[in-house]
């Protein structure tokens, strides 16, 4: 059929034709074959992977629990702090451009701009599309400056986050703790177990000592989730109305906020009251052992730790000599000095070594082999009864009483009023102390134990070594007829709408065996310190209460030859200035005790403070009974519902007893006329009398 | 020896246009979904091409045979100087160099060099004819070699890895149907053993870092290089080179049986797809068709390819059936090249699929294929019975 008869008569192609089309439907049947491979073999993991792909969780951050005084008073909230963002994808010419005009305007040294540009530099991915922190907490002054460049600044963000806000400043600092970022160590631990979902992401603050610590996981809330719909940048779909598609939603739990056993009003006059640079103020409630008001100086400011401190200014406060960051009424002991002589008193008087009518003759001093031990008086006090010595503060009686009955009647005393042992404060660190016996300074001491040191320990110098407060827990025995009280500061755990979680209750650690003769004795030799004539705490007297109390001086340095005032001697040379009081003696509700580290004299430079306290104290207690008609007591949460709980309560509670205790008014009141009490009328003992030697 | 109108109207490949023309209807519906709000409209513009290809089609389609025949050469050439040019006044788009802006189009000359070349190698085969001696031998096949190689080379310079690889993929079809050779065969063998060779030795043998011997390697691109070890690792990298191969497998594979439906495609709505209305068309369909329609879209393309060959068996001379069988390879190679790499069965190279895909000259360059296919049926001298 070659009509033309051409040669190039494709008829010899046709079978070849057939074998392309042949390999053609191979191809389309290799196609095929894959398309059902995907498809139908692996659908299922493809279709979990396109459904991991368009859900984002998003996590809805918890807002963390207030902190409030026990009237319910903010201690602790949060404030809008400015933070910085970048947002690598948008930020063009980020490391090149953006980050060193932003140095340049954040005044940021080479570090830090090495360390931005690493973290822009390092995003990868979808993370480019998330903003990335890099600086917290700007002045309003940088904040103007970046809103002014902003043009100059693309992909960079300026975002009001919530911010942890310390509103007493540094009041309190130690003891409500700080907050920063958790390592990468911590989260591992923190988020183990928990991979889905963990409780803490990389950049999240937790508590650092204090409460903030202690009472982390009650504080820091459950954070939230949203599964929102998001595209391949990472941007969040909506739908035609803006509402931001969600496919699932776990709403946030906030934290539990923290009422604490102190009072804000009295917590200010403490620290307008306390005296000088360095020390520490207890004031602890007799009856339960709940802290009312706590001082530590210097102090530091938790807002500064919680946000931009530098790592010049930790350098600084930790290399500062009066060393700011120590807790000193817990993580921190000192001599006692006369303080101390009660203990001696009561070790006197329980092994019977001394009665309320034994008498010593103070003539300024006591020998003890060749060595003469001085009285803080050259000229001696004469006869001494308990009561006179404590009253005056006399050295000799409790050198006698000490030389007669050694130091383990003493320390054992010591040690059951909780003093050589932590006290379980639990929200700060704390240091033991130390409560010398002979077992102690036959290990410690060069040459063993000696009778002198039974001596020295009895007016509280030596080795004994007590915080502020060991001596409030100690004291608030001895007020309270023995009752040995662990040290509380947080009263109760509360949801974010008031709702109660957990109450603690007074924790005694131990009952001391006093005898009411022996307890009438220390009480009333205390008494006589504060309100008799020739006693050393006269300064801290009031007018309508009767005070207890006790003044030292805890000698620092080595005594010279001459007696130094305290201006002619160097800081750190001066003697520490202590007062612990109780009042009202005859029912005591709160102890006070004040340590002015170097401060010089008790009866001068530390009972004034704590007299402030005490009145301060009955001034709040009269104006609130004025406004509510009773003596106040703090609103009690509904008790029956309890939210469900979703995380282990940080404490067990207690072994069901009764959380009213603390509020129970053991009666007494300031008008109530003890028969017990001495003259109110009596001049102020001499004021240049020094409590200890 | 002009037949009359109604023979030649009889001799219009029907069947192949009808195919054609519903699978580019099927892309023109598959682009309203790719392209859907926030993204602008595409499918009125594409179907302002396909209008436009039509057009093409009938007017390349009633060219006279004799003087497509004579064409040839010049647009050969006028093709390489293009691709020339476009070294000198192209525009760089994703770091090729593969557009000229005329005016409101972007004419990328490659894709009607790959007709040129289809032409010039049928014309040389078509020349060539030795009727004693039928079989190709090397020395005969050389003018070829350099036919292809030659715009090969210089697309591969743009780079267009992808569009070089189907230019020598179709002129491989054609040779090889040029009934080449045992030792052709024997050499095209060796040279098919060695690139695995190469492959294997750049990519997949263990080498230690640093004292590499490779062949080629070091001579890609760094995101051909990436492109090449991650199609032979498929789960390495996901967040980097392997990021828009795995999402395209997943966009296809979590299609189903049945598919997520019309515009409701997860990866497609949400942009997980790179390239979503050009390159990566197909995981749209896929994902939003799933696997039955996808397997019908397949037969369609086997059906335009069956339309093709039809042509090639019926042409009126050597020339003609060489066209069509080119033709039909190309179109071959590209549905191949694409549908596997978007199905991780070959590695990413930037290269449309016919007749879905969003693009002016992607259109135009399959239309001109196809009305050069319907002018050689329309020109045959017979009915083949």
């Amino acid at each position: 059929m070659n009509l033309l008869g051409t040669q190039r008569e494709p008829r010899e192609l046709r079978p070849r034709v057939f074998v392309v089309g042949g390999f053609f439907a191979l191809g389309l049947l290799v196609l095929a074959v894959n398309l059902y491979r995907l498809m139908v073999v692996r659908y299922e993991e493809f279709l979990a992977l396109s459904v991991d792909n368009q859900f984002k969780d998003v996590r809805v951050r918890a807002p963390r629990g207030l902190i409030r005084d026990s009237r319910g008073e903010v201690l602790v909230d949060a404030r809008p702090s400015l933070d910085v963002f970048i947002t690598p994808a948008f930020c063009q010419r980020c490391v090149a451009e953006v980050i060193p005009r932003l140095g340049t305007l954040l005044s940021w040294s080479d570090d830090v701009v090495t360390r931005v540009s690493d973290q822009i530099r390092l995003t990868r991915g979808p993370q480019r599309y998330q903003q990335q922190l890099v600086q917290v907490d700007l002045t309003r002054d940088e904040f103007d400056v970046l809103s002014s460049h902003q043009f100059q600044l693309p992909g960079v963000d300026l975002e009001a986050v919530p911010h942890r806000h310390y509103r007493s400043g540094d009041a309190l600092a130690h003891v409500l703790g700080f907050m920063n970022e958790v390592t990468a160590e911590e989260l591992a631990k923190l988020n183990s177990g928990r991979e889905e979902r963990p409780p803490y992401a990389m950049g999240d603050y937790t508590g650092r000592r204090g409460v903030e610590r202690s009472f982390e996981s009650s504080l820091r809330g459950q954070d939230g989730w949203v599964k929102q719909v998001v595209n391949a940048r990472g941007e969040v779909m909506r739908d035609e109305l803006g509402n931001v598609l969600k496919h699932d939603e776990v709403p946030p739990r906030p934290g539990r906020n923290l009422v604490l056993s102190i009072d804000a009003r009295l917590q200010s006059e403490a620290e307008r009251a306390f005296p000088g640079t360095a020390g520490a103020l207890v004031a602890l409630d007799a009856r339960t052992g709940f802290v009312r008001a706590m001082v530590s100086r210097p102090s530091y400011d938790p807002n500064e730790m919680t946000g931009r401190v530098s790592p010049q200014r930790l350098a600084q406060l930790n290399r500062d000599p009066l060393q700011p960051m120590v807790f000193r009424a817990g993580a921190q002991h000192y001599s006692p000095g006369s303080v101390f002589k009660v203990v001696t008193l009561l070790a006197a008087l329980r092994t019977g070594t001394f009665t309320e009518a034994s008498g010593v003759s103070c003539g300024g001093g006591y020998q003890l082999g060749a060595r003469r031990w001085r009285c803080h008086s050259d000229r001696g006090h004469g006869l001494m009864h308990a009561h006179e010595a404590m009253r005056g503060s006399c050295d000799v009686y409790f050198y006698r009483a000490a030389d007669l009955m050694g130091i383990d009647a003493i320390a054992e005393a010591g040690r059951e009023l909780g003093l050589g042992s932590i006290t379980n404060f639990g929200v700060a660190a704390e240091v033991p102390g130390i409560m010398p016996s002979t077992e102690y300074h036959n290990r410690a001491t060069p040459g063993g134990y000696q009778k002198g040191m039974a001596l020295n320990t009895s007016i509280g110098q030596g080795d004994v070594n007590v915080t502020p407060l060991q001596l409030a827990v100690a004291y608030a025995a001895i007020a309270n007829g023995g009752k040995v009280y662990q040290p509380q500061m947080v009263e109760r755990v509360e949801t974010a709408d008031g709702q109660l979680v957990e109450a603690f209750s007074p924790k005694l650690v131990r009952d001391v065996h006093i005898t009411p003769d022996q307890h009438r004795v220390l009480i009333d030799s205390l008494v006589a310190v504060v309100h008799e004539a020739g006693g050393t705490g006269g300064r801290s007297r009031l007018p309508d209460v009767t005070v207890a109390g006790k003044t030292g001086t805890a000698q620092v340095a080595r005594l010279g030859a001459v007696r130094l005032k305290t201006h002619q001697m160097d800081y750190w040379q001066r003697d520490h200035a202590w007062f612990a009081a109780f009042a009202p003696a005859e029912a005591p509700e709160l102890v006070v005790v004040v340590l002015n580290e170097h401060g010089g004299h008790g009866g001068t430079d530390a009972a004034p403070a704590a007299k402030a306290v005490l009145a301060k104290y009955f001034e709040l207690k009269r104006l609130d009974r004025e406004a509510f008609g009773l003596d106040y007591v703090p609103p009690r949460p509904p008790p029956a519902v309890r939210a469900p709980v979703l995380m282990p309560p940080t404490q067990a509670p207690d072994d069901g007893s009764d959380s009213s205790l603390a509020r129970e008014d053991t009666g007494g009141g300031p008008e109530d006329e003890s028969p017990a009490r001495p003259s109110l009328t009596g001049k102020p003992g001499p004021e240049d009398a020094p409590g200890g030697n | 020896m002009q037949l009359s109108a109604q023979r030649r109207f009889e001799r219009v490949p029907w069947g192949l246009l009808f195919a054609v023309l519903l699978t580019a209807v099927v892309g023109i519906y598959n682009l309203a979904s790719a392209s859907r709000p926030p993204s602008a409209p595409m499918w009125g513009s594409q179907l302002l091409y396909l209008g436009v290809g039509l057009a093409l089609v009938a007017g390349v389609g009633l060219l006279d045979y004799r003087l497509l025949q004579r064409l040839t050469v010049p647009l050969y050439v006028l093709n390489i100087v293009a691709l020339v040019a476009l070294k000198f006044f192209g525009h760089k788009a994703k770091g090729a160099e593969s557009w000229f802006v005329l005016g409101p189009f972007r004419v990328q000359p490659a894709e009607f060099m790959k007709i040129g070349m289809v032409l010039m190698l049928a014309k040389y085969f078509h020349d060539d004819d030795r009727p004693g001696a039928p079989a190709q031998g090397f020395l005969r096949l050389l003018p070829a070699a350099f036919i292809a190689l030659f715009p090969t080379v210089i697309v591969l310079s743009q780079p267009d890895l992808g569009t070089a690889l189907m230019m020598l993929f179709t002129a491989l079809t054609m040779v090889l149907f040029s009934k080449p050779t045992a030792p052709v065969w024997v050499g095209l063998g060796v040279a098919a053993a060695l690139s695995l060779g190469v492959l294997w030795n750049d990519y997949v043998r263990e080498q230690p870092e640093g004292d590499r011997l490779t062949f080629v390697r070091h001579k890609l691109k760094k995101h051909q290089d990436g492109r090449i070890s991650g199609w032979l690792d498929p789960t390495s990298d996901l967040r980097g080179t392997n990021y828009h191969a795995m999402q395209s497998k997943i966009a296809v594979g979590s299609g189903g049986w049945s598919g997520k439906g019309w515009m409701q495609g997860t990866q497609t709505g949400l942009r997980f797809l790179p390239e979503q209305h050009t390159d990566f068309i197909f995981s749209v369909f896929a994902e939003e068709q799933g696997f039955g329609r996808a397997l019908l879209l397949l037969l369609l393309y086997g059906a335009v390819l069956l339309g093709s060959l039809r042509v090639a068996l019926t042409a009126r001379d050597k020339f003609g059936a060489y066209v069509a069988v080119g033709i039909s390879a190309m179109l071959f190679w590209q549905v191949f090249e694409n549908i596997g790499m978007v199905t991780g069965l070959l590695p990413i190279t930037g290269i449309t699929l016919p007749l879905l895909s969003y693009g002016g000259s992607s259109m135009v360059s399959v239309m001109l294929g196809i009305g050069l296919l319907v002018n050689i049926s329309m020109s045959r001298q017979l009915f083949s019975s």
